[in-house]
């Protein structure tokens, strides 16, 4: 038989290494040749996105177009450490070590653009747009390009570190803020559960992350999209099958993960409630946005036929089996 | 060793290979396109897609001999004079890709399909691109891509 049911999943992870460990990132931004602004770090780009996110960041922090920002990531012998593609932390961590690095080269800039225009301090100059100006006397600029050549071989360039803030959890009391910040977010499905086959069907599913701000929404949404999928297959379909440590689902026709079939429609509502420590409000979404969903599905099927499932992934064969044994005990 | 004809991306190829070379060997190997990349080598994955004589195959279950005399088009092949492919555009605009393993794939399925559909519904295509396993995406963009690509060829 046919059920239908609607479940909901909340919640909120926290973000980066945490627990006291010290979480850093750092980044170096240097003036090249031609008054673009090349920008280094060792963040990884696995797909999510690091890379638009850094580039948007250090345009926004020096106020140049995107196209001005040279981005090298990655390379041991060219970036510094900004630490792992992991724990939801490089827009948060190393979004705001780009952050702080452009502001330091910023001043420097200034120092130079003080000479350059005859200048008794670097007081009321501003950066943007590509050059350097006195704000209470406009006339007064110098462009990047002019700098650099100014500058000859000589390099320019200002480092940034970002150490996130975490304390350890006080081994008596448990008590402590072991990691910062948090996102939160929650999903909504509606589905239809076949009691004799066990296969489940999504109908409608919604999620909502809370970013705290989207430095590119196209990019949030193409992590809840892939989130919302990891966490479909998670809860339906993905078994390694583990036997004596010896891997029984080694191929992707054992090993399913979720299709375009099997992907419905997802509602993507991002939440953006700036946070005061992040670079421009952003907090990480990578991994926040599977959490709430296999929730969702499991309340959803208990609210449509009353069994309480505990055991992942909830198979067709192992659904059946559940309907069956509930409906045996009453 | 075997001597085949292969037409790639347009322009015809003569070579000597050993006989149990797939076509994904002699695409990636001898012939250096890259764009056709290797997943699970069993037919399972579809990040082997290319388009051969007119349809979508695994590259990986296709020997090469059995691909003799015929055309193949891989992602390389589809920039026209420059420009990208409907398709490539659609993808780059909707954000349809992330770590971008399954992506020539799913461009070469996706450009089978539109060859040959009209008006096609959010559910057919993604029937059409349903032999293409994706771990980043959730499918969702790549289905918003191909609409577009199919809007930008119409010109609507
Ligand atoms: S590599 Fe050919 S289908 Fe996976
Ligand atoms: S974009 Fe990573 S597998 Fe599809």
């Amino acid at each position: 038989m046919k059920k239908r049911g609607r479940g909901i999943g909340l919640s909120f992870y926290g973000t980066g290494y945490g627990n006291g460990f010290p979480d850093v990132s750092n980044a170096w931004v240097r003036l090249l040749k031609d008054g673009k602004i090349g920008v280094y770090v060792g963040g990884a780009e696995v797909g999510q996105g690091a890379m638009t996110a850094f580039v948007q960041i250090a345009a926004e922090a020096l106020g140049v177009p995107h196209d001005r920002v040279l981005l090298e990531i990655e390379d041991t012998l060219t970036t510094p450490d900004s630490g792992t593609a992991a724990a939801t932390r490089q827009t948060y961590n190393t979004g705001n070590a780009i952050k702080i690095a452009c502001e330091n080269f910023k001043e420097k800039l200034k120092e130079v653009a003080k000479d350059i225009l005859n200048l008794n301090s670097t007081a009321a100059l501003e950066v943007k747009d590509g050059e350097v100006y006195l704000e209470i006397f406009p006339q007064k600029r110098v462009s990047l390009e002019k700098i650099a050549d100014f500058l000859g071989g000589n390099i320019l360039e200002a480092e940034g570190s970002f150490t996130a803030q975490t304390t350890k959890l006080d081994p008596e009391t448990g008590q402590g803020a072991p990691y910062w910040p948090y996102t939160f977010s929650a999903c909504g499905v509606e589905l239809e559960v076949d009691t004799i086959t066990g296969q489940v069907d999504i109908l409608k599913a919604v999620l909502v992350q809370d970013v705290g701000r989207a430095v590119n929404p196209h990019l949030v949404e193409g992590q809840m999209d892939g989130g919302y999928a990891m966490a479909l297959g998670y809860a339906l379909f993905e078994d390694l099958n583990l036997k004596r440590g010896v891997m029984g689902n080694r191929k992707f026709s054992k090993y399913l993960i979720p299709t375009s079939m099997d992907v419905t429609e997802l509602t993507k509502i991002i939440v953006e409630d700036p946070e005061s420590t992040a670079p421009y409000g952003a907090k990480g979404i990578g991994e926040p946005v599977m959490i709430p969903v296999t929730p969702a599905i499991l309340n959803a099927i208990y609210d449509a036929t009353g069994v309480r499932i505990t055991e992942l992934p909830i198979t067709p064969e192992k659904l059946a089996k559940a309907f069956s044994d509930f409906e045996k005990e009453g | 060793m075997i001597n085949i004809k292969l037409n790639v991306n347009g322009k015809d190829y003569s070579l000597e290979i050993e006989e149990d070379k797939r076509l994904i060997d002699v695409l990636r190997e001898d012939l250096r396109f890259t764009g056709v990349k290797e997943g699970c080598s069993e037919g399972e994955c579809g990040a082997c897609s290319v388009i051969m004589d007119g349809r979508i195959v695994n590259s990986c279950l296709v020997m090469a001999v059995q691909a003799n005399g015929s055309s193949i088009v891989t992602v390389e092949g589809l920039v026209k004079d420059g420009e990208l492919d409907p398709v490539q555009r659609a993808f780059i605009e909707k954000g349809a890709t992330q770590c971008g393993y399954c992506t020539p794939g799913f461009i070469m399925a996706a450009r089978a399909f539109l060859n040959r559909a009209k008006d096609p519904t959010r559910e057919e295509i993604r029937e059409a691109i349903s032999g293409n396993l994706c771990r980043c995406t959730g499918y969702n963009k790549i289905v918003d891509a191909i609409e577009e690509a199919y809007r930008y060829e119409k010109g609507i």
